[in-house]
């Protein structure tokens, strides 16, 4: 790890860093999603405000866009033409969302074949592009969308993160130990988190025989509740926090910086739960739900992404140009 | 103790564990075929790595005691029905126990054969043919491509052209005959996926840890593991590759965090090697079998920890 990392608190009022109106190219800022996320949205009208061409597209693969990805030995060559005939150039992508194919019309084994076909070209198109794209995941996260905690442990232990006590078990005396654990330490039952599902729920005193009966059928997962979190987006080398964080929570701002780069993300929501033990980690998110955050944090957020893309791209030109 | 999970019914499963028992050295075998039924699991992760037992019928393992661990998840076909509950949530319970069982087998400090995010480029040929050519490896000119005039140039370019599946599904090797070139308008539906055709002889390569076997096939078929759907032959022998090749090779599986993989390559008749993909879950039987190479017995002393082993690596980057 280097420097320390800069840390923001979200304060309304306070903005990004750009410079503004630096956009002296035609090519476009994609943004790559649906018009009614608010990241997208957002993303989309900074840059527009700040003066460069963007763009926001679905599904950049649909007609009447041509998508052209050749590889050889000699080098390789990405040409996207989104009206169908002239190429784009692409300064930089956010990944928000990749296209989901309509079904109408698609016989279901056909359209789970070319959903998994478009999917595969776009993330070898991702991974080819020269600028900046957020986020340019590996194939091992592009295919597994919904990681639980228990996928990001390794990494996040690798980073020296501490995490949350958590158990999978199908013997129910294994789990009722666990919860009659977490109750002695004032805990009111355990947290249960399917692995393959966004749900949770607290599993309590009367409700063991019930999670008996799901443990006859697989294993479940379970954790330490905790209470409120202290969420945080991290952009690049930036960690914007929702709230002013404790010493202890701000503490682990390089572990946390340092988990982001050896998993190979510049954009993710952490979440830092207080706990008898301290603070852990109690929440990785690659795809940031903006409604954990409060609106002046979003807006921070959404200043670091363009300040990040447009940055970026920025050097990257400068660098090809240098070259040339 | 090494733990081997997989089907029953599972010709490849069944070899492992074949050599296993040859070579004296002790297995369990979880059977996906009726896991989650049948079947325990207690484990717990407090400041390292997963500890606790998995438990199958009659037996019983402490994950401390793993030296290795093979597994090869089967699709719904190979699975009994689960006790109590409908087909529609079985489903939905199945992969639930599976994602448990990866989570548990991503971070045991043993081997494991293989983790299951070493496995996901898989998913896409032409990302994985850019970390193959990061490597080293050469790989066929190729082009991906929604555009049916960029396939029409590409094949008039190339002379002689395949087509494949840019996923992992439906994956067969296909020449672009006059056929297919009139269905090309379709690819405004969706991209495919175009190969300059190679000529030479198909190798297939196994990398189990640091070691590699090398088979050559000869077949006139254009996807010699079709060629018996167009009555053509298939003979392989043992062959040995080029150093550079062979480092090459061993990279891809290291950079991929796979012990165990098996690679496609192409020897042309000017001795240029070129190399098609990484399968994370070779059914390698069909290679040994004709071969005689001893792929099997390798892997079995890799998960005994007897053979070499490598630092591990992470590949969600």
């Amino acid at each position: 790890m280097g420097s320390p990392a800069p840390a923001s608190i979200a304060d309304c009022g306070v903005g990004g860093n750009v410079r503004r109106g630096a956009a002296r190219s035609s090519a476009v800022h994609l943004v790559l999603g649906r018009p009614d996320d608010y990241c997208c949205a957002g993303v989309l009208a900074r840059f527009l405000e700040r003066g460069f061409p963007a763009r926001l597209v679905t599904d950049p693969l649909a007609v009447p866009a041509r998508f052209i990805w050749r590889l050889d030995n000699a080098g390789m060559e990405t040409r996207l033409a989104l009206d169908g005939t002239s190429p784009t150039t692409v300064s930089s992508v956010l990944v928000r969302d990749v296209g989901w194919l309509q079904t109408d019309g698609w016989d279901p084994s056909d359209h789970a074949y070319m959903q998994a076909e478009t999917r595969a070209a776009l993330l070898a198109w991702l991974e080819s592009l020269p600028c900046p794209v957020i986020n340019r995941t590996s194939a091992a996260i592009w295919y597994r969308h919904r990681m639980p905690l228990l996928a990001w442990l390794p990494l996040l232990r690798g980073a020296g993160l501490p995490t949350p006590e958590i158990v999978l078990t199908n013997d129910s005396a294994d789990a009722r130990n666990f919860g009659v654990q977490l109750e002695g330490n004032g805990a009111g039952g355990a947290l249960c988190t399917p692995l393959t599902t966004d749900a949770a729920w607290l599993v309590s005193a009367s409700d063991w025989t019930g999670l008996a009966r799901l443990q006859e059928l697989v294993p479940v997962c379970l954790s330490e509740p905790h209470g409120p979190v202290q969420s945080a987006c991290i952009v690049g080398d930036r960690i914007l926090w929702d709230r002013d964080p404790s010493s202890e929570v701000a503490g682990l701002a390089p572990n946390l910086l340092r988990f982001a780069r050896t998993a190979g993300l510049t954009l993710l929501e952490v979440a830092v739960a207080a706990t008898r033990r301290g603070p852990l980690v109690a929440v990785v998110e690659p795809h940031v739900r903006f409604d954990h955050f409060r609106a002046c944090t979003r807006e921070l957020i959404l200043d670091a992404l363009v300040d990040a893309l447009a940055g970026e791209s920025a050097r990257v030109r400068e660098v090809e140009e240098a070259s040339t | 103790m090494i733990l081997v999970a997989g089907g029953l019914a599972d010709r490849v499963t069944e070899l492992v564990c074949a050599r296993l028992a040859e070579r004296n050295y002790p297995y369990r075998l979880l059977d996906l075929g009726r896991y989650p039924n049948d079947h325990g699991i207690t484990c717990r992760w407090r400041d390292g790595g997963p500890e606790g037992t998995i438990t199958g019928p009659g037996w019983s393992l402490d994950l401390a005691d793993i030296t290795g661990v093979y597994v090869r998840f089967l699709g719904a076909e190979g699975r009994l029905p689960l006790a109590n509950a409908a087909p529609e949530t079985a489903e939905l319970l199945r992969a639930e126990a599976d994602a448990g069982l990866m989570a548990i087998f991503e971070d045991l400090a043993c081997p494991v054969v293989n983790r299951a995010a070493g496995g996901m480029s898989n998913n896409s040929k032409p990302y994985q043919a850019l970390l193959l050519r990061r490597a080293g490896l050469r790989v066929p000119p190729t082009l991906v491509t929604n555009d049916p005039e960029a396939a029409h140039a590409f094949h008039a370019a190339h002379g002689e052209v395949v087509y494949k599946s840019l996923s992992g599904i439906r994956s067969i090797v296909r020449r672009l005959g006059p056929q297919a070139i009139s269905r090309l308008k379709h690819l405004r539906d969706g991209p495919a996926q175009f190969q300059a055709y190679v000529p030479g002889s198909n190798v297939r390569v196994h990398t189990v840890g640091n070691r590699i076997f090398a088979v050559r096939v000869r077949s006139d078929a254009v996807d010699y593991r079709y060629a018996h759907l167009d009555g053509l032959a298939v003979e392989m022998e043992p062959t040995v590759l080029p150093r550079s090749v062979e480092q090459a090779c061993l990279a891809v599986a290291r950079d991929l965090d796979l012990l165990f993989a098996g690679i496609d390559l192409k020897e042309t008749p000017e001795g240029d090697w070129y190399c098609f993909e990484v399968n994370p879950c070779p059914g390698f039987l069909y290679y040994e079998r004709n071969s005689g190479l001893p792929i099997s017995a390798a892997l079995a002393d890799l998960l005994r920890g007897a053979g070499s082993t490598r630092a591990r690596r992470h590949v969600m980057n």
